[in-house]
């Protein structure tokens, strides 16, 4: 696997506080790769370094082979979603971004073509002759990221991208990265972890500047992969530790919101794979327990994938929610 | 500095789109009005009088006599001049003045001839009497005040959008060096631009109102002030652009410019009072000499003139420096 993006022993100070901390991983090509960390974790810092609007203190950055410190060798292959910039509120959207397409050499009708395409993409094409100060907040997020998506750019920071969207909006623009995945290679930091499990192949997760997990999203939910399973009726204990003793299942509960449901209704219960083992396949275990309660007479009505790496994320930062 | 880095056309791209947004963000019109108002004030004050004069002429004698005309804008723009140049002190003119009848009030005999040849240094001469006077000494009025007003202009060239990030949207898509220099340089075409207009009518105002000068002379020493007043601003736009670079707010990139340009004309003129090698601080900016772009010996105005781009190009470089390495 090549990586298009590494990360080597980075550390940012801002006066006495530390932002980062010898932070180190890659992010491998073609994929989605989701940065995850509590308010003050350090993630807006560090996509700040690998686009070089900030200097790290030590270590070094890399994208597909350049040093960010470097960072105009990468014009046009690199481009970014940055959270806090603001358009010139007095110029018009199509001149603005005709303007940042004219500098990647295009010509006038090229980068006006280009423009209107990429704010079809977010739904603004018919504003484009509007300045930017007439713009909502949400259709502004949206103009943001239609810049960041023009061009043919490899890789693409998206930091917070669907922060301050509607849902449907939210949900066009996650359809987008998910397209995009094929020629592209993605990093997005959110809050939304459910977001970022729905798109992301990898993940790393920092906390008050340190990085404290890594990997693809299979491997890091691996020993704690969630599901939701939902049953015609509740189990009774002897149904449940039968079902819980199968090879592969950690366990087997309701969720705090079903306790008490004892009664004839539709149940749901939380089941915690560990799949570390290497005998242990997680269509096997989940096949496993359907049949089980199959023979019991019960009734599976739905499956759904529980939140894995929010049960990691808590984990690994403590439940910190901002920075001491 | 890697000038090798520095594209071209994105210069020229980033400076044409920062002088049209000059425009439109509001600054670049509130210094156009503040340079027409001052550079168009000036004009009336020193072609007032002159006017009076030819007027009360064509009233009292159905005609007009260059001469004492001529003795007259001598006699208006010798005080300025001098004192521009600093030959003498406000205190000394003042003096001057008490014991001095205005020569339009007396006979045409009387007048001028004294003076012409006599009392003048070569460099007042040439300003007064080789050079259309009127537009020498409103170029030298000018020359001292413009440095005020280009900050106005020149204060905000990367500060505001370092306060915004909105640099961010620009730093993947080019180099620093040409955001950079290339709103340093839209801002000097502006500013050129603008002094262009104000000396075109001025020239145009001078030469239709009063006809006291051949329109050859008017028009080729008018070029000469364009380009004096034009090369002068450069230096001044760095340090702005310097400042711009430093400090994160427009407000106080405005505050600083003001107090670094009026600071150092203050702490050298006045300084020299108490301590004559203060004189020496006017030289920290173009203060010390930026009176020789209107030098008879072309020698001298054209040294002027690369000292400017020289005071420019040192400006530029540590604001570069600076903006290259800090964080955005």
């Amino acid at each position: 696997m090549t990586h298009v993006v590494s990360i080597r022993g980075l550390s940012k100070s801002f006066g006495r506080i530390q932002a980062l901390t010898k932070v180190s991983f890659d992010v491998p090509s073609n994929s989605i790769f989701g940065l995850l960390g509590p308010n003050g974790a350090g993630k807006t810092t560090l996509f700040s370094i690998i686009a070089d609007f900030l200097k790290a203190d030590a270590g070094r950055v890399e994208v597909l082979g350049f040093d960010t410190r470097n960072i105009w060798k990468l014009c046009g292959r690199l481009s970014i979603l940055p959270q806090d910039a603001r358009f010139q509120r007095n110029v018009p959207i199509l001149e603005q971004l005709v303007f940042f397409q004219l500098l990647a050499g295009r010509t006038k009708q090229q980068a006006q073509e280009e423009v209107l395409k990429s704010l079809e993409l977010v739904g603004l094409q018919s504003f484009a002759k509007r300045r930017v100060g007439s713009l909502s907040h949400g259709m502004v997020k949206r103009l943001e990221i239609a810049q960041a998506f023009l061009g043919t750019p490899e890789v693409i920071l998206l930091d917070e991208p669907t922060a301050g969207l509607d849902p449907a909006s939210a949900r066009q623009i996650r359809d987008l990265v998910k397209q995009l995945q094929k020629s592209t290679t993605i990093i997005v930091s959110s809050h939304n972890l459910d977001e970022i499990q729905e798109l992301c192949d990898h993940v790393a997760i920092l906390n008050l500047g340190n990085l404290v997990l890594s990997g693809s999203v299979d491997e890091i939910t691996l020993a704690d992969r969630e599901y939701n399973l939902f049953l015609s009726r509740p189990l009774q204990n002897s149904e449940l530790q039968q079902l819980s003793s199968i090879d592969g299942v950690r366990s087997m509960k309701m969720p705090s919101h079903e306790e008490g449901n004892h009664g004839k209704g539709s149940a749901e219960y939380l089941v915690t794979l560990n799949l570390s083992a290497e005998h242990v396949n997680q269509d096997d275990v989940l096949a496993a327990i359907l049949r089980g309660v199959l023979d019991m007479g019960v009734t599976p009505r739905k499956i759904t994938e529980g939140r894995s790496l929010e049960s990691q994320f808590l984990q690994v930062t403590g439940g910190q929610s901002s920075h001491p | 500095m890697k000038l090798k880095t520095l594209t071209i056309s994105h210069v020229r791209l980033i400076s044409l789109y920062w002088s049209r947004y000059a425009v439109r963000s509001g600054s670049g019109l509130v210094y156009l009005m503040i340079a027409l108002i001052f550079g168009l004030s000036v004009a009336h004050i020193i072609i007032m009088p002159v006017e009076q004069v030819i007027t009360q002429q064509k009233r009292d004698m159905g005609k007009t006599d260059p001469q004492v005309i001529s003795n007259t804008i001598i006699d208006l723009g010798q005080p300025i001049i001098q004192f521009v140049l600093g030959i003498k002190s406000l205190r000394q003119i003042a003096e001057e003045s008490a014991a001095f009848q205005p020569r339009y009030l007396d006979t045409p005999k009387s007048a001028g001839a004294g003076k012409n040849g006599s009392g003048f240094d070569p460099w007042t001469s040439f300003l007064l009497e080789k050079r259309p006077a009127l537009l020498s000494a409103i170029f030298l009025v000018l020359l001292f005040g413009m440095p005020f007003v280009i900050s106005f202009l020149a204060y905000n060239q990367v500060s505001g959008d370092m306060q915004n990030h909105g640099l961010r949207y620009l730093l993947l898509r080019t180099e620093r060096s040409s955001i950079y220099f290339g709103r340093f340089l839209g801002t000097v075409i502006f500013s050129t631009a603008v002094m262009a207009i104000i000396v075109i009518t001025i020239t145009f105002y001078l030469g239709m109102k009063t006809r006291l000068y051949p329109a050859l002379d008017l028009a080729g020493w008018a070029a000469h002030g364009f380009l004096a007043l034009s090369i002068l601003m450069v230096p001044y736009i760095a340090v702005c652009s310097l400042i711009s670079a430093s400090v994160d707010s427009p407000f106080l990139s405005l505050v600083l410019a003001k107090v670094v340009i009026v600071g150092v004309l203050l702490l050298g003129g006045l300084g020299k009072l108490a301590w004559k090698p203060a004189k020496y601080l006017m030289y920290a900016l173009p203060w010390g000499w930026q009176n020789n772009l209107l030098h008879p010996a072309t020698i001298h105005w054209l040294g002027a003139a690369l000292a400017c781009l020289v005071y420019a190009g040192f400006f530029l470089f540590l604001g570069y420096y600076h903006f290259k390495r800090r964080d955005l």
